[in-house]
């Protein structure tokens, strides 16, 4: 059984290394790319968000590949999210190959240690359990990664882009608790940041997969990094494990700030969105960019929240839909407006005192 | 208290009886003008370029009865029956609202989960605070809940009949969007001039659209699932599916594409119309007489 999964940007690797730990033969497929995109549009219904035709991408570029088992994650079916698999599972079988599709149902921790990943891979519940707690230790080894490298692009840009390669190979060689805690201090010295603040920061929020994958959002923290912004986030594997394992105190939070603007949760991550944004503001970000997929129908409302969040603090927002025909150059003119509205807005509050 | 109820989304299916209701409990009524061009163009101001165009309607709606109602009765349908949810848009458009309206007008939104009674038991009593009062006007319009509303469009022959006479089309949407003229006057129309007798899923009985079984037990939208029940069940009792799906609509996008599979492998004729704010009434009239001259010629090539 050759297994694969959809590219979820730097988490891909704790992903693998997951799967690898019960045991599994993974095949990555190919980086998402160009073709990627193309491949999954050619079989997706025209009104479907980006993420569906992502996936679907690396599912047809994974079989190619010579994988036979495909995991996708299915979600509460509030959102489209939780229907993908039906959908690709049709997609894939007009292109002819051979394959087996197994949903991930979430929001059942329970099922998804003691029945499904025992049945699928052959091994007992409590090797699950113990790589579910390596791949905790090691998102969270990812996100400080993701968390370092944001900064030290700010600082550094040149410097920040050759580490990124050795820094992956740190990632990808932690197999153990102890490696892991050793890899944190690696990483820490390797990026050297040295207590360095860069003059701007900016709080990335949005739907999951847009914030986390590199492909999806077209490196925004790259393009941002470059014109010396740091990004701060809080979306990514780890929380959404934790969430998953009800051990979430900062979706708590979320909710808490964001009950002013939304009392009821529509769905997807627009409370997260919401509530991170109001966080982030509070410790005092200079901007707020929402990324998420064309027609995204929870990050549409919570967009609209996001605009009276950002009317009320004064902060400024900036909200991009990504789809297949986003052009980078556009993104490009779009970041960089954006930010020099902050860095002259800053400036002018040092001189006027506001 | 002049309480306004916007007429959109789901006053299509409860409007008549919210009406009642709240005139029971002493409220005087105002619904919102029918929706028309203004309406529209004042919706896509406050709302996202993205979202469907439903909830730029409602928006419009909304803003039109702000200026004369001391209270907006707008309830929020979170899920129904067997945890079926609504749409996260239809869920979030009372949030949105809650922004619109501001803080001079009062927003009566229950939230309905699950259960109709207790929901509007507590509008009710936003309005009129004796519980005994709120009770027996539940008591009196709840018959009102299981009427289908009189916006469905109506044939001339009475669409109940079982002797099929006429060709017929099944008008596959959500019944904000078939209900509303403004939207699907031109679609309508063009199928009744040309003679044909439309059904819609409004026609049907509650028991074959909340059906749980085959495919449409793994739909956990609420209306979708409707849909759905509906496009199974009149297969192969019409001659053609006509499809409404509005642009940006999430739900619609996923289960549109279930029908159309199911109705490629059974060589269905089948006709997906995408609506927004620009499309125009001429283009929709040309796509639908060339799908009922596919209608025609397929029949006289079936008599042949």
């Amino acid at each position: 059984m050759r297994v694969t999964f959809p590219y979820f940007g730097y988490d891909t690797f704790a992903l693998k290394g997951f799967l690898e730990d019960l045991g599994a033969e993974v095949v990555l497929p190919p980086p998402t790319s160009r073709r990627t995109v193309e491949l999954g549009v050619k079989f997706s219904p025209e009104l479907i968000c980006m993420p569906f035709k992502i996936t679907l991408g690396n599912f047809i570029e994974a079989i190619e590949c010579g994988a036979d088992t495909i995991l996708m994650a299915a979600g509460a079916r509030k959102c489209r999210f939780g229907y993908y698999h039906y959908l690709q599972e049709i997609a894939l079988k007009g292109t002819g190959k051979k394959f087996k599709l197994v949903p991930v149902t979430q929001y059942s921790a329970s099922d998804f240690i003691f029945r499904l990943m025992p049945s699928l891979f052959d091994v007992s519940p409590l090797r699950v359990s113990r790589a579910v707690y390596l791949l905790l230790a090691k998102s969270a080894l990812t996100r400080d990664f993701r968390r370092l490298l944001n900064r030290k692009r700010a600082l550094n840009f040149a410097s920040a882009e050759r580490l990124i390669k050795p820094a992956l190979n740190v990632i990808t060689a932690a197999r153990s608790l102890s490696e892991i805690k050793r890899a944190h201090q690696t990483l820490k010295l390797m990026f050297n940041l040295n207590g360095g603040k860069p003059p701007l920061r900016v709080g990335l929020v949005g739907e999951i997969f847009f914030t986390i994958d590199q492909f999806a959002n077209q490196e925004i923290e790259k393009k941002l990094g470059q014109l010396g912004v740091e990004v701060i986030f809080e979306r990514c594997l780890y929380h959404h494990l934790r969430h998953l394992l009800r051990v979430d105190f900062g979706y708590l939070r979320s909710r808490r700030l964001a009950y002013y603007y939304l009392q009821e949760c529509p769905g997807g991550e627009a409370i997260r969105t919401v509530g991170e944004a109001a966080w982030f503001i509070r410790q005092g970000v200079d901007g707020i960019v929402h990324v998420f997929p064309f027609t995204c129908m929870p990050e549409n409302i919570a967009f609209e929240a996001l605009q009276r969040l950002c009317e009320q603090s004064g902060v400024p927002l900036l909200s991009l839909s990504f789809d297949e025909h986003t052009s980078p150059t556009g993104l490009v003119t779009r970041l960089e407006a954006f930010v020099e509205l902050l860095r002259r807005r800053k400036r002018g509050r040092r001189f006027f005192g506001n | 208290m002049r309480i306004g109820i916007p007429r959109a989304l789901l006053y299509y299916r409860y409007g008549r009886f919210w009406k009642r209701f709240l005139e029971e409990l002493g409220g005087e009524v105002v619904l919102s003008r029918k929706t028309d061009e203004e309406t529209l163009q004042t919706g896509l101001l406050y709302v996202p370029s993205e979202v469907c165009l439903p909830i730029k309607i409602v928006a419009g709606h909304l803003l039109q009865l702000k200026n004369d109602v001391e209270a907006v009765f707008f309830p929020r349908l979170n899920w129904l029956g067997d945890k079926l949810f609504a749409c996260p848009k239809m869920i979030g458009i009372v949030d949105v609202a809650r922004m619109l309206i501001g803080e001079k007008v009062k927003l009566i939104a229950p939230t309905i989960n699950g259960n109709l009674f207790r929901a509007h038991f507590a509008a009710g009593l936003q309005i009129n605070p004796n519980p005994l009062k709120v009770w027996s006007a539940w008591k009196k319009t709840k018959g009102e809940l299981h009427r289908k509303p009189e916006s469905v469009p109506r044939n001339f022959s009475g669409s109940n009949s079982k002797e099929m006479t006429y060709p017929s089309i099944a008008l596959i949407g959500h019944f904000y969007n078939i209900g509303d003229e403004f939207i699907s006057r031109a679609i309508v129309n063009t199928f009744k001039q040309n003679g044909y007798q439309i059904f819609s899923k409004e026609d049907l009985p509650d028991n074959i659209l909340s059906r749980a079984d085959g495919f449409s037990q793994n739909i956990r939208w609420v209306y979708e699932r409707e849909l759905f029940n509906a496009f199974e069940y009149f297969l192969g009792k019409v001659d053609g599916f006509c499809v409404v799906v509005s642009m940006g609509c999430g739900p619609d996008s996923l289960v549109a594409e279930f029908m159309r599979e199911r109705a490629q492998d059974l060589g269905v004729p089948f006709l997906l119309l995408v609506i927004d704010e620009h499309t125009g009434e001429a283009g929709l009239v040309t796509r639908i007489e060339a799908f009922i001259e596919l209608l025609r010629r397929r029949k006289k090539g079936r008599l042949n």
